[in-house]
């Protein structure tokens, strides 16, 4: 059956029953989920020693916390004794970690620091040897730009090797200064949606916009009709990431084009100083600004930049969301707003107003994108949706050829083109494939 | 700080005022909803997380739902008034149900009222209907014009929201 699925999907034509198929979805979870590097949480959500959060992947669960000496650790949140959840909280800090059931105690560093009646129950260590017993780590983790990502595979690439050149559009959301950003939430909630429909959205589905987002143009929340300014900008693809951008009007240099975003001059002076010379290229010279992105296979980025008062004052503002799968039919969504550490506190709060306006479950941005991907969850579960392959191949002749040549004069790695295609839902859905079809890769 | 008896008419003209608020909201009456709110509301819905009894706080500080002006709530009014709202096109079917209400004077000469809110969301034919409930705190200020809303805050039972989107108000 996967084979006969990978070989449409790879021609553009999707089978429409990959999006509510519970044999695809354990495919999914075995031999995607098990082995890809899978974003868990920030380093600015755990700042202090002892601070943790408690993160999923899947039927997973994982304390992700910072440990005495300020080393970051993510262990499997399940007791070594009975596999009970050692803590039940989805955030806090706490010096010791007590399982409920027999208080084993760990520390949070997650050695095992005390187990009670040892000597009685055990015979003391010659029984139960207490040294070397810790939580098990995640087989494998890393970070970058402060984001931590685990892998369940203990030889997975090294993840700077992984972001390969994706690193590079990274950095607009997540490196706008040394000092790099802070995260805050995140809001979650459950949707009764295939967690594909978002990654591959935000991938590059810039044609939606024109028509799922006309509400918030017909509104005036933007100051310029931004769903026609949809087909100028770029879609990229580059390494594990895919993402989208808009056009920038003619004539800025550097500093101007992030005014019009709307950065203050402090923030942009950060940017010019922290960004390569290509990075800056890519705003200055091919006059492009990141929007929304995803790296392969369920981490977003979205940035935007809206009116936020009456005086059309437009801000930007950064989001992180994940697509988290509860099932083949239901995804939790977690959506985090992301703004650099050292902004000024005014920008910060007003920043914040421009992620809650359009994005997370009351943006008004999201909320049309949530009805669409329910619906589309909803008819692929049926009997007909496996009669029906579903046509990703904007952008494309009848023999494969992209309708247009790529952007010669853009500056980022990566392959670009101009105007609508699905050029990046297919990248998206190529690594999906290798993925899904290959349980020894 | 004891509530007002339930007799007293401030408590019974703030509980007229939210059952009547909600009845705009169940009607889909946003413009009238709008006409409740002061200049200088803050709307706002913190997020709500499992924290150890002993942690000291369950909700976020610095990440709401909602966090919302005047300009704000009117843009999301306009919006829902539309062609191209899809997520409420087909509307849904909400019933605000208001109860526990609790009247208190607040030091400002404004009153605050408590509630208990349970909105039950049906959208389309098939699909299983949500549920949200939530504990409201609300500000109320005496104006020429009656009582208008000064500040709301929504502090929701659920860390994970169970409903597709917040495109309804609570």
């Amino acid at each position: 059956m996967i084979k006969q699925v990978v070989s449409q999907v790879r021609q553009g034509m999707i089978p429409a029953h990959i999006y509510a198929d519970p044999e695809i979805f354990a495919l999914e979870r075995d031999r995607l989920f098990a082995r890809s590097w899978v974003f868990l949480a920030h380093e600015s959500e755990i700042p202090d020693p002892g601070d943790y959060v408690v993160r999923r992947v899947l039927a997973d669960s994982f304390i992700v916390v910072r440990d005495e000496t300020g080393v970051i650790r993510v262990m499997f949140n399940m007791c070594l004794h009975r596999g009970m959840q050692v803590c039940r909280a989805e955030l806090g800090n706490a010096s010791h970690f007590r399982c409920p059931y027999h208080a084993w105690t760990y520390r949070n560093d997650g050695r095992l620091a005390g187990l009670p009646f040892h000597e009685e129950a055990y015979g003391g260590e010659d029984g139960f040897a207490r040294r070397g017993q810790a939580l098990l780590p995640a087989p494998s983790m890393e970070t970058h730009n402060g984001l931590i990502f685990i892998s369940g595979d203990p030889d997975a690439p090294p993840l700077r090797d992984y972001l390969g050149d994706f690193a590079f559009y990274l950095d607009f959301y997540t490196r706008q200064s040394p000092a790099g950003i802070e995260l805050r939430g995140p809001q979650r909630w459950r949707i009764k949606a295939n967690w594909k429909i978002g990654a591959e959205n935000f991938a590059g589905d810039s044609y939606h916009t024109p028509h799922t987002h006309a509400s918030v143009v017909d509104i005036g929340l933007f100051r310029e009709p931004k769903a026609s300014k949809r087909k100028e900008g770029a879609l990229y693809t580059a390494g594990p990431g895919a993402g989208t951008t808009y056009k920038l009007p003619p004539g800025g240099d550097f500093a101007g084009q992030l005014r019009y975003v709307g950065y203050p001059d402090a923030m942009i002076t950060a940017m010019a100083a922290t960004w390569s010379d290509r990075q800056r290229a890519l705003v200055a010279d091919s006059g492009f600004m990141v929007s929304a992105a995803t790296l392969f296979p369920n981490l977003s980025f979205v940035h935007n930049w809206p009116q936020i008062d009456a005086d059309g004052t437009v801000v930007p503002f950064v989001s992180l969301r994940q697509w988290q799968p509860v099932s083949e039919r239901e995804t939790e969504v977690l959506s985090w707003f992301a703004v650099d550490a050292a902004a000024p506190e005014e920008f910060k709060r007003k920043s914040y107003k421009a992620y809650l306006m359009c994005f997370g479950i009351s943006g008004m941005f999201e909320q049309d994108d949530v009805e669409n991907w329910v619906s589309i969850t909803d008819m692929a579960a049926g009997s007909m949706a496996r009669r029906l392959n579903l046509n990703s191949r904007m952008g494309l002749t009848s023999d494969g050829k992209p309708i247009k040549p790529p952007l010669a004069a853009f500056a980022g790695p990566g392959l670009a083109y101009q105007g609508f295609g699905e050029f990046n839902q297919r990248h998206w859905l190529g690594m999906w494939s290798d993925h899904v079809q290959d349980g020894a890769r | 700080m004891k509530p007002l008896p339930y007799g007293d008419p401030a408590h019974l003209a703030a509980h007229q005022f939210l059952v009547e608020e909600a009845a705009l909201l169940d009607a889909g009456d946003y413009p009238g909803w709008l006409d409740l709110l002061s200049e200088d509301i803050r709307y706002v819905m913190p997020v709500r997380v499992t924290t150890a009894r002993g942690a000291g706080f369950d909700t976020l500080a610095d990440m709401g739902h909602f966090d919302e002006d005047l300009y704000a709530l009117r843009k999301r009014v306009q919006r829902l008034a539309t062609d191209h709202a899809w997520t409420e096109d087909p509307p849904s079917r909400t019933r605000h149900f208001v109860t526990n209400v609790r009247t208190f004077r607040h030091r400002t000469g404004e009153l605050r009222a408590e509630s208990s809110l349970l909105l039950f969301r049906s959208r389309g034919d098939t699909r299983e209907a949500d549920l949200l409930s939530a504990g409201r705190t609300d500000l109320l200020r005496e104006t020429g014009d009656g009582l208008k809303l000064a500040r709301r805050e929504i502090i929701v039972d659920e860390s994970v929201l169970r409903t597709q989107n917040l495109a309804v108000f609570l």
